[in-house]
């Protein structure tokens, strides 16, 4: 019982977490917090099946040998992110931080309505590797196998994310440009690069959410990603804007804390879970409002 | 032809103008300190030379290359490399990061090692705490460390503004010494912005006096020291 609520824990929070990590990236280098990256998920989530507005979804991408669909759904998501980021931001790269974020809202309503036209509002129902229903004893525990492929998946991206950021130049340059993008370019670092690398990483990172959201729920929803965007929105300002190991760390922290409270709270309460979550939410940015680990560059500089 | 060459440059910030009108040219190898009160536009001068700032008015070029209009970093490809105003360390960056940042741009990637080892050599500090976070070093080290960063993308031209800022006058002697030896070892021009004329006469050198955005004096750093000059350009002309 208890192994089972620490998978749960864990298979949630980390979806948190790569959500979460996909808009503290971009926030990182160019101070953006980009509301559009639910409706990042929510068109990789589409990436999957042929465009129609049929009540019943017919597999394109989705039908694809997972060698085959995961490769080229995070080339999807990196590409809308860079396409994104070439057409709508860069044009506007000198404007306020807020003048950025109101047109990431703009795009991500142009992206929703465009996925509307094409793809219909119902939601529809999808079958992504149903084979990974099946449960499995682990350590005692009844676990679905799914979500220890989701545990896996996303330790497996976090590592790599950070040996990329650690070991990689264009790592070395992103952490740079994080913490004082004007030097970062005095040192020569290419401004252009380092923000789409940043939205391709994102991008790809939302389509990584899309192919765990899919898996899990069976079900592809227009509106599928505004839920975990505000979740991992809170995540990202918990852990302390603009850092990595905090957006990760609110994340899971976030998870763990949504299944315990569905474990310990009275049934009657259980529908207000949110509202708990939430209101703890409020208690930590009271106690720390430069949130649990807050970045050298969300600092003003003298 | 001369090094750096500035022609009538302006910046502006809305409608204050912080640099008027300058004109000079820097040639190669030489030291340039540039002086004067606060708000006299030394900050502003440099930041235009290497982009970080628009200029309204006038032109900046290097090895006869128009530099104005292009962006920081298409500038720091050219050979011109910035030791900013509050030396602006990366300090969630490891020593070593902090200096292979700026190697991205370079075109003789093989001669990096045998150039980090040679910072080390120059400034014995970095090279034991090269896996340090560099936000735990001290202002002196900083100094050093951000002087360091800039010589590793190898430049021909160095901005230097205000080195002794927050710094005790023994470590500012220091970091004089180490900055004329790699002068000397590397043919480096230096443009250094040092509010201090009286130590920019002890380390020697030619000096620009700036006051209001403007040239008011060219020559020699140490014949400035006991000038009328000096004391006008801080404190303005003496009532008649």
């Amino acid at each position: 019982m208890t192994l089972q609520l620490v998978f749960d824990a864990l298979s949630l929070g980390g979806i948190y977490a790569i959500a979460a990590l996909g808009i503290a990236l971009i926030f990182g280098v160019m101070k953006l917090v980009n509301f559009a990256h639910g409706q990042f998920i929510a068109f990789a989530v589409f990436a999957l099946i042929v465009p129609s507005t049929d009540a019943v979804a017919v597999m394109g991408l989705g039908a694809a040998p997972a060698l085959v669909l995961v490769p080229a759904l995070l080339a999807v998501g990196a590409g809308l992110a860079v396409a994104s980021e070439y057409l709508v931001f860069r044009p506007l790269r000198n404007v306020s931080p807020v003048a950025l974020m109101v047109a990431s809202f703009a795009l991500g309503v142009v992206i929703q309505n465009a996925l509307l036209v094409i793809y219909g509002g119902r939601p529809k129902a999808i079958s992504l590797w149903p084979e990974l229903g099946k449960p499995v004893r682990l350590l005692g525990a009844e676990v679905p196998m799914l979500q220890i492929m989701v545990i896996c998946a996303v330790l497996l991206v976090l590592a790599l994310l950070a040996i990329m950021l650690k070991r990689s130049r264009v790592g070395l340059e992103m952490r740079a440009a994080a913490e004082d993008f004007g030097m970062a370019r005095l040192l020569g670092v290419r401004a252009n690069a380092v923000i789409a690398g940043a939205f391709a990483l994102s991008g790809a990172l939302a389509a990584t959410v899309a192919l765990v959201l899919v898996a899990q729920t069976g079900v592809a929803d227009v509106r599928m990603g505004g839920q975990i965007m505000l979740i991992a929105f809170i995540a990202t300002v918990v852990g302390g804007m603009g850092s990595l190991p905090g957006a990760v760390a609110a994340g899971f922290a976030i998870g763990a804390v949504s299944v315990a409270l569905q474990a310990v709270l009275p049934i009657e309460a259980r529908p207000f879970r949110d509202a708990f979550l939430y209101g703890l939410v409020i208690l930590v940015l009271l106690l720390r409002p430069q949130g649990l680990f807050a970045s050298a560059s969300a600092k003003p500089r003298v | 032809m001369s090094k750096l060459g500035i022609f009538d440059l302006s910046v502006r910030y809305g409608k204050l103008t912080a640099v008027n009108n300058i004109s000079f040219t820097v040639a190669e190898g030489e030291r340039v300190f540039i002086s004067g009160p606060n708000g006299a536009g030394k900050s502003s001068l440099l930041a235009a030379i290497a982009g970080e700032v628009r200029a309204a008015h006038g032109r900046i070029e290097m090895d006869g290359d128009i530099l104005s209009g292009r962006v920081p970093e298409a500038i720091a490809r050219r050979g011109l490399s910035m030791v900013p105003e509050g030396r602006r360390i990366f300090r969630a960056l490891s020593v070593q990061e902090n200096l292979m940042v700026g190697v991205g741009l370079r075109r003789d990637k093989t001669a990096v090692p045998d150039d980090l080892e040679a910072i080390y050599a120059a400034f014995p500090i970095l090279g034991t705490r090269r896996h340090a976070n560099a936000g735990a070093l001290s202002g002196g080290q900083q100094q050093m460390l951000a002087i360091g960063r800039a010589l590793m993308t190898n430049p021909k031209l160095m901005l230097v503004d205000e080195p002794s800022l927050g710094l005790a006058p023994r470590v500012v002697d220091e970091v004089y010494d180490r900055l004329c030896s790699l002068q000397a070892q590397r043919g480096l021009t230096l443009v250094i912005v040092e509010q201090s004329s009286a130590r920019a006469g002890r380390v020697g050198g030619r000096m620009l006096l700036l006051r209001g955005g403007q040239i008011v004096a060219d020559g020699d750093a140490a014949s400035f020291a006991a000038d009328d000059l000096l004391k006008e350009a801080y404190f303005g002309k003496a009532a008649p």
